[in-house]
């Protein structure tokens, strides 16, 4: 029972004329009571699902069930729990935050068991593995449905609730990136995302992106945000229009520069290599020879630093067969070409 | 008498059928050791195959990458462009066919060509980016497929033929795997090669990894032989490969079937066999949580945790 509530059970047992007296105090009192309410729920033990359950009007499994609520909900235990026939109940605030409507919070009774809550031992890595597992099930070809948002929330929660976990900045960084390929595939859907223009088409959110390289700056994990981040400063499709590779393998250049210890340093260096192969066919059709020996020159010294570079992984022998094909003439495959691709 | 060589009918007089037959023999053996002094090359693009070396001559096949070339013949011809004669074997499922014709230059590597390993890899690499890619290029498996198989024959001394070998061998399994279904086992002989040819190292312990395949149930239907012969095998495949890439995996695969076995059990109302099961669950996550790697060592702590509060993990919890 809140604070508040109780202040009003024992108003009513006063007198009208008492009620009258105490008026002034009773308002100062609910005005405190109102006030340290948010601070108490946030002291309060918050946990997340790792699976989806059933919400109940009481603690028992045969009662009526109030909601389902998936994995990776945010969880606000907000009663004592409770024991009933052997099994562990919590009754428990479950926020529905949806990216696009306004959060709702649903109250039931749970079994304890399924949340794991900031109490829990090894509360981080448990909520981890099943972000892990829902991941997975995400990739499988007929895997669990919204099993990729399931591990999306649970990435979430778990940096949320233990910030100082070695697993918190990989975390945000899989959150953020599950968000940001869910979004990307949706705009991709759309006809604009044919738009030459990116300002022709909806924009990928951003927001968490930015949340990851604010809260982690400086790490791996800020340097793949960066790396998703150019998706939103391509082209959709060129259009033989030279301007969009150009300008596209100039980002990609900077981003190889700016972040060298990235994992993404080598990928966006063959990016850059890949764009200049393009723009030397693109000049070579418009009959622009000297823009297009220009290009071959700058692809094949790209291409050159990333072989140097890349003597171990599949991106040394990438760039060997592009500064092969660009040295040989072998025109780039540019069939199907456009924005995310 | 009649006298045959090589299929020839010589009469009459074997004397000088047998001159005759010397000289068969010896520019038959000539023209066998040509063949083998010429150049093996393959396509890093698509190609048209003509009759003639020009683009305006009668169009033979469009050749695909990778397929495997033997150079005949080079020649500068229509505006001193490289043209090269060569000759190509394309199957299609049972049947083969051969064809010679000329190829521009510009899209074949040969073995011969500098760093030709690196190039044929590297194009495999691309293709195979290509296929796993939504909209990606039709064709494109097979083609890193073809661009991979070609590596390891004509470099086996290359530090890239182990990982060719192997991804060649793994696509042409995982396009096996997805005709079949599951329903029926898929061949094998690409992956035991890899295995014969590189045992002992990391491709050798990926394929075996593979092969576990043909063991899976296509379906348990609820019943605990299945759950129990998958774990049996991925736990010997850990127990027997423990340097391999794919250990982790496999003790994870073995841990998590035991707990589906405990709760095959507990609905079938055999309380020792599942409890066994669970036992035997928790000793395998145990041992997995000693991972260095996050990725196997969380959702190790994660089944751990399901086991103890008897989470369910297969069908419907306690």
């Amino acid at each position: 029972m809140s604070g508040a509530q109780m202040v009003l059970r024992k108003t009513n047992s006063r007198t009208r004329g008492n009620q009258i007296r105490w008026a002034p105090l009773l308002f100062i009192a609910i005005a405190i009571a109102t006030l340290a309410a948010p601070a108490r729920a946030a002291d309060k033990e918050h946990g997340t699902l790792i699976q989806e359950v059933s919400m109940h009007v009481a603690p028992d499994a045969n009662s009526q069930k109030v909601a389902m609520a998936s994995r990776g909900r945010d969880v606000l235990l907000v009663m004592a729990r409770s024991t009933v026939g052997g099994k562990d109940w919590a009754q428990v605030l479950v926020k529905v935050d949806t990216s696009r409507m306004e959060p709702r919070e649903v109250s039931g009774w749970v079994e304890s068991r399924m949340v794991i809550t900031t109490a829990t031992p090894n509360g981080d890595q448990i909520i981890f593995g099943e972000a892990v597992d829902s991941e997975r099930q995400g990739e499988t070809r007929g895997g669990r449905r919204h099993a990729a948002e399931d591990a999306m929330r649970l990435y979430y929660r778990m940096q949320e609730y233990f910030p100082n976990s070695p697993l918190a900045g990989e975390a945000l960084w899989r959150a953020a990136d599950i968000r940001w390929q869910l979004e990307k595939a949706g705009v991709l859907t759309r006809p604009s995302s044919r738009e030459r223009s990116p300002e022709m088409r909806m924009e990928i959110e951003d927001e968490t992106m930015k949340e990851l390289i604010k809260k982690f700056p400086h790490t791996r994990w800020a340097d793949l945000a960066s790396y998703d981040l150019i998706d939103n400063k391509l082209c959709g499709e060129w259009k033989d229009d030279v301007r969009c590779p150009e300008k596209e393998s100039d980002m990609y250049e900077h981003y190889a520069h700016e972040h060298p210890e990235s994992p993404k340093a080598a990928e966006a260096l063959y990016n850059a290599a890949w764009r200049q192969a393009a723009l030397v066919e693109m000049f070579r059709t418009a009959h622009q020879q000297d823009k297009s020996e220009k290009a071959r020159k700058k692809g094949i010294d790209i291409a050159t630093e990333l072989a140097a570079k890349q003597v171990e992984s599949d991106w040394g022998p990438r760039a060997r067969a592009l500064i092969y094909a660009l040295q040989q003439n072998v025109p780039a495959d540019l069939t199907g070409r456009s924005f995310g691709r | 008498m009649k006298c045959f060589r090589f299929g020839v009918r010589f009469a009459p007089g074997c004397a000088r059928s047998a001159k005759l037959a010397a000289l068969l023999a010896a520019g038959l053996f000539a023209l066998s050791a040509a063949a083998a002094d010429n150049e093996h090359a393959t396509l890093i693009r698509e190609a048209t195959l003509y009759a003639s070396p020009a683009t305006a001559g009668e169009r033979l096949v469009q050749l695909e990458r990778g397929r495997d070339l033997m150079v005949l013949e080079r020649k500068n011809a229509d505006g001193n462009q490289t043209w090269m004669k060569v000759f190509v074997t394309i199957t299609q499922g049972e049947n083969s066919r051969q064809v010679t014709g000329w190829l521009p230059g510009t899209p074949v590597v040969t073995a011969a060509t500098m760093g030709a390993d690196q190039i044929i890899y590297g194009e495999a690499v691309n293709a195979e980016q290509e296929a796993e890619r939504r909209g990606g290029r039709k064709g494109a498996a097979e083609d890193a497929l073809r661009l991979y198989q070609r590596v390891g024959e004509y470099f086996p001394n290359s530090p890239l033929a182990g990982e060719a070998t192997f991804r060649f061998a793994d696509i042409r399994w995982q396009l096996d795997r997805s005709k079949t279904r599951g329903q029926t086992p898929v061949d094998e002989q690409l992956m035991q090669a890899v295995i014969k040819k590189f045992p002992g190292s990391r491709w050798a312990d990926l394929a075996a990894y593979d092969l576990l395949d043909n063991k899976m149930c296509p379906e348990w239907k609820g019943l605990a032989d299945c759950p129990l012969k998958e774990s049996t095998a991925y736990e010997v495949y850990a127990r027997e490969h423990p340097r391999s890439p794919k250990a982790a995996e496999a003790l994870y695969n073995a841990a998590w079937r035991q707990a589906a076995l405990a709760d095959i059990f507990r609905i079938q109302g055999q309380p020792a066999s599942s409890t066994a099961a669970r036992n035997r669950a928790m000793a395998l996550t145990q041992e997995l949580a000693s991972q260095l790697q996050p990725e196997w060592k969380t959702r190790a702590a994660s089944l751990l945790y399901k086991l103890q509060q008897n989470i369910s993990v297969y069908g419907i919890s306690q």
